[in-house]
């Protein structure tokens, strides 16, 4: 645990920046005042900051694959719909406006929503894409970690937008919520499996990492604090996203099916009048 | 609730001797599309199959009742626990569980049929024929022998060449289909044919129950097929996807087959969870208590069922890595599961209980699943899984899940609904001495193979050395296999002599709540309903018998979900 004390925090300009750039609007679209769930959204910022600043982000990008899997879930399946869920219930009349037109074109294409919050984690971890998003951790200054962490981000809030957006009108029916829950977690599921049967060596940066950019030279554990072994690292990492991955998407079921079942049911004009009624066939 | 309601010809009357009651020999059952025909070829089907199972388990039990037996060559033993197995879960608890599904779902959503009377036969008939086939591979020169999972590589051309596991393949593949036609019929028409003014939140449980279990059906069934496909294509055309010499994977078959095993487990047990959710709040006579729990958590267990199947392959060697996470999803399904057994506790408390016999075995269900879900638990922990995997502690467990789970469940139902089925009362002295012979046998038989488990007896083996102990626990357990064989022959002498010689059923002998029990006869007449009375609360044929006390009405009642909703209107 020391040892992972001992890891720098990361001060990215550009993530502080992005971090500033979300907090800011909060009181331009609640119209300057604190309003309810508001603690939602800073909670989601929170996380955000601390799985992109603190010394997990280090963890994650020079030595663990399972720290980095972490951030991954906490900003994609926590922060991003945690700030749409945090958005103010009462909006400003722009910003009512804009969110409102935004909310009624993506009910037409939920697909894009869905598409968005699983394609990026399948993207990402294409070992290509994977280890090229993280050749520049060793350069002094990109852009491409806050463009990766903002991505993610924005992701997860589209993703979320359908069941928890700002216009209840336009929220997916809650059961057809949990459908789409389900099969993004299935989603995420398969590409947790993939990653945790695939060679250790598919994803080669913590190999470099490990060893000075001598795969084939690597031994079979990495330069981290707990010294864990390459192939067990990338286990965890899959089983990460596949498991406790797909409990955060059960809970949003969950989450989903307390609105459904609490809500006030409408009555039938038929079930109203108390006459027998025909069959539907 | 379609705006454009099907219309689908049907007899107003039945046809000249046509009636249900009367016959016209087997022709018309076998032409039939009608669902409750159907349904109760399935459950006919089920029995038949029960009957061959269970003779099957009992020359097992012979051949164990003594250490050193030479009653049963290994060969033989083989094949019959492999039948077994299979056939108890294929061909006896999936068709009862689509036999009650087919009959009541329709009758609960008051609706006359299916959405798809044909498809409906079709799932029948490729179901009983897939049934047929695997047994065909007595007669081909052996039966499947690599046990009901059937691991690679004893799968596998060389290590089993006689055809009993290509049956195997057809006969499951075939009834596989019929299951997954069948789960799609059932998701159309709870989805489509509900009588106007039934939300889904008005649904029966068992409804409910019926819906969650048709989309874990179509999400896992197409594992099985396409591993059974490809099993086929190994042993039929030597492809390799199994075959480790040839660069193929034997645990991927493993994978597939629990990745659909596990979703399987939950398959058997919802719709019996469903039964029990109608059985206690009838015969406790009050609402289900917590009826948004019961759905809610059903349907977590729906879910949670496709994150879990690696506990079956704990043993396999992946890595403690993998075992720990799996250890730790698995003991989270003791939450949802928990939830129920202490809403059916909740629902007996301050009920003014009628202990029938369908009630018997529901509370029967708690004690005995109760015992079987915390073994479950017990494997979730690794190195208890390390130690007693493979052993009778296992065939303890999978025993008491799926007879005091399942099979008490379905027994449950089959006492509620056999009046409204058959027209006809079971006789109630009868069915008493089936409860306690057939609970008394079940713990004779399995309650002990724990202790021999844990002293090490390892499963799925023919005979075993004389080891302190082990033969007095095995001569238990044979004896009391043979009571629950002779408590399923008089449960068919009960059926038999109920439906010849019982006494007329009413048509609500029960004072029931759901709409099945609203059709004026018993059985019902071929056109399930005429009119169907309105649907108000969850239990909408007591809101019409009870006008007065309807559930309704009364916002502050403790009636679960329905109480807030009015109280907000």
């Amino acid at each position: 645990m020391s040892a992972l004390l001992r890891l720098p925090w990361n001060a990215d300009p550009a993530l502080l920046l992005l971090l500033a750039g979300l907090a800011g609007p909060y009181f331009w679209l609640a119209g300057g005042r604190w309003q309810a769930r508001g603690g939602a959204y800073f909670a989601g910022l929170a996380l955000f900051a601390l799985a992109e600043l603190s010394p997990l982000h280090y963890l994650g990008t020079h030595e663990l694959f399972s720290a980095h899997m972490v951030g991954h879930i906490v900003v994609l399946l926590l922060s991003g719909p945690l700030l749409v869920l945090g958005l103010p219930p009462h909006l400003a009349p722009t910003p009512a406006r804009l969110l409102g037109g935004f909310s009624g074109w993506l009910r037409g294409r939920t697909w894009l929503a869905w598409a968005a919050g699983v394609g990026i984690m399948w993207l990402l971890h294409v070992p290509a894409v994977f280890d090229a998003a993280l050749a520049s951790a060793h350069a002094g200054f990109s852009p491409l970690p806050a463009l990766h962490a903002g991505a993610m981000l924005a992701a997860g809030a589209l993703f979320s937008w359908p069941l928890f957006g700002p216009v209840p009108g336009y929220h997916l029916h809650p059961l057809t919520g949990v459908i789409y829950l389900v099969t993004a977690c299935v989603g995420c599921s398969l590409l947790g499996l993939l990653i945790t049967f695939a060679p250790a060596d598919t994803y080669q940066h913590y190999a470099r990492a490990a060893w000075c950019g001598t795969p084939s030279l690597a031994p079979d554990y990495a330069a981290n604090p707990w010294h864990l072994s390459l192939a067990d690292d990338q286990q965890v990492a899959g089983l990460l996203m596949w498991v406790p991955g797909c409990f955060i998407y059960l809970s949003g079921c969950l989450f989903l099916l307390a609105r459904y079942f609490g809500a006030p049911d409408v009555v039938s004009a038929s079930a109203q009048t108390g006459h027998l009624t025909e069959p539907v066939r | 609730m379609a705006a454009h309601p099907v219309l689908v010809p049907e007899p107003q009357e039945a046809l000249p001797d046509l009636d249900i009651n009367s016959s016209q020999g087997l022709l018309q059952w076998i032409s039939s599309v009608d669902h409750k025909q159907i349904g109760l070829m399935y459950l006919w089907m089920s029995m038949l199959f029960m009957f061959v199972g269970g003779v099957e388990i009992l020359l097992i039990r012979v051949q164990l009742a003594v250490p050193n037996n030479t009653f049963l060559g290994p060969e033989v033993y083989n094949q019959l626990f492999t039948m077994h197995g299979t056939t108890m879960i294929f061909f006896v608890a999936m068709p009862a569980i689509f036999g009650f599904a087919t009959y009541l779902v329709p009758l609960m959503i008051g609706a006359n049929d299916m959405a798809f009377p044909q498809l409906n036969a079709l799932s029948l008939w490729l179901t009983f024929f897939g049934g047929l086939l695997l047994y065909f591979s007595f007669l081909a020169g052996g039966a499947p022998d690599a046990g009901w999972f059937n691991y690679a590589p004893l799968n596998q051309y060389n290590y089993s060449f006689q055809p009993g596991i290509d049956y195997y393949c057809a006969g499951l593949l075939l009834a596989g289909i019929g299951t997954v036609s069948a789960a799609c019929n059932f998701v159309v028409t709870i989805l489509r044919y509900r009588v106007p003014g039934m939300g889904l939140k008005q649904m029966p449980v068992f409804v409910w129950m019926i819906l969650i279990n048709a989309f874990l059906i179509i999400a896992s069934f197409p594992a099985l097929n396409a591993a059974l496909a490809m099993l086929l294509l190994d042993r039929q055309l030597h492809a390799h996807f199994f075959d480790t010499q040839a660069g193929g994977s034997a645990v991927l078959w493993q994978h597939l087959f629990w990745l659909f095993g596990h979703p399987e487990v939950y398959i058997l047990i919802l719709p019996s969870f469903g039964i029990l959710s109608e059985v206690f709040a009838v015969f406790s006579r009050k609402p289900v208590f917590g009826y948004a729990f019961i759905v809610g958590s059903g349907i977590t267990i729906g879910i949670l069922a496709f994150g879990v199947w690696i506990h079956h392959m704990l043993a396999v060697g992946l890595g403690n890595v993998v075992n720990g996470f799996f250890s730790a999803s698995s003991m989270l399904i003791g939450i949802p599961t928990g939830i129920k057994i202490f809403n059916w506790l909740a629902t007996m408390h301050g009920g003014s209980l009628r202990f029938s016999t369908a009630m018997k075995f529901a509370v029967a269900f708690l004690v005995e699943f109760t015992i079987g879900g915390l073994s479950g638990i017990a494997f979730a922990i690794v190195p208890i899984d390390l130690q007693l995997t493979d052993t009778y502690f296992v065939v303890a467990h999978i025993h008491y899940v799926f007879i005091g789970g399942t099979l008490f469940g379905l027994l449950a139902g089959l006492f509620y609904w056999f009046p409204k089925m058959s027209g006809r009362l079971l006789n109630e002295r009868l069915s008493n001495w089936f409860f306690w012979l057939f609970v008394i046998g079940f713990n004779a038989t399995f309650l002990v193979q724990h202790v021999l488990g844990t002293l090490g007896m390892p499963r799925r083996v023919y005979t075993y050395p004389d080891l302190p102990g082990w033969g007095t626990l095995n001569m238990i357990s044979s004896i009391g296999g043979f009571l629950m064989g002779a408590a399923t022959l008089l449960l068919l002498y009960i059926i038999i002599k109920g439906i010849r010689s019982g006494h007329a059923a009413p048509a609500d002998p029960w004072d029931a709540y759901t709409l099945e029990w609203s059709t004026p006869t018993s059985p019902p007449t071929l056109q399930n309903f005429d009119r169907v009375v309105p649907v108000r609360s969850a239990r909408p044929f007591r809101d019409l018998k009870r006008p007065n006390d309807a559930d309704w009405l009364k916002p502050g009642k403790k009636q679960g979900y329905h109480a807030r909703e009015q109280a907000v209107d």
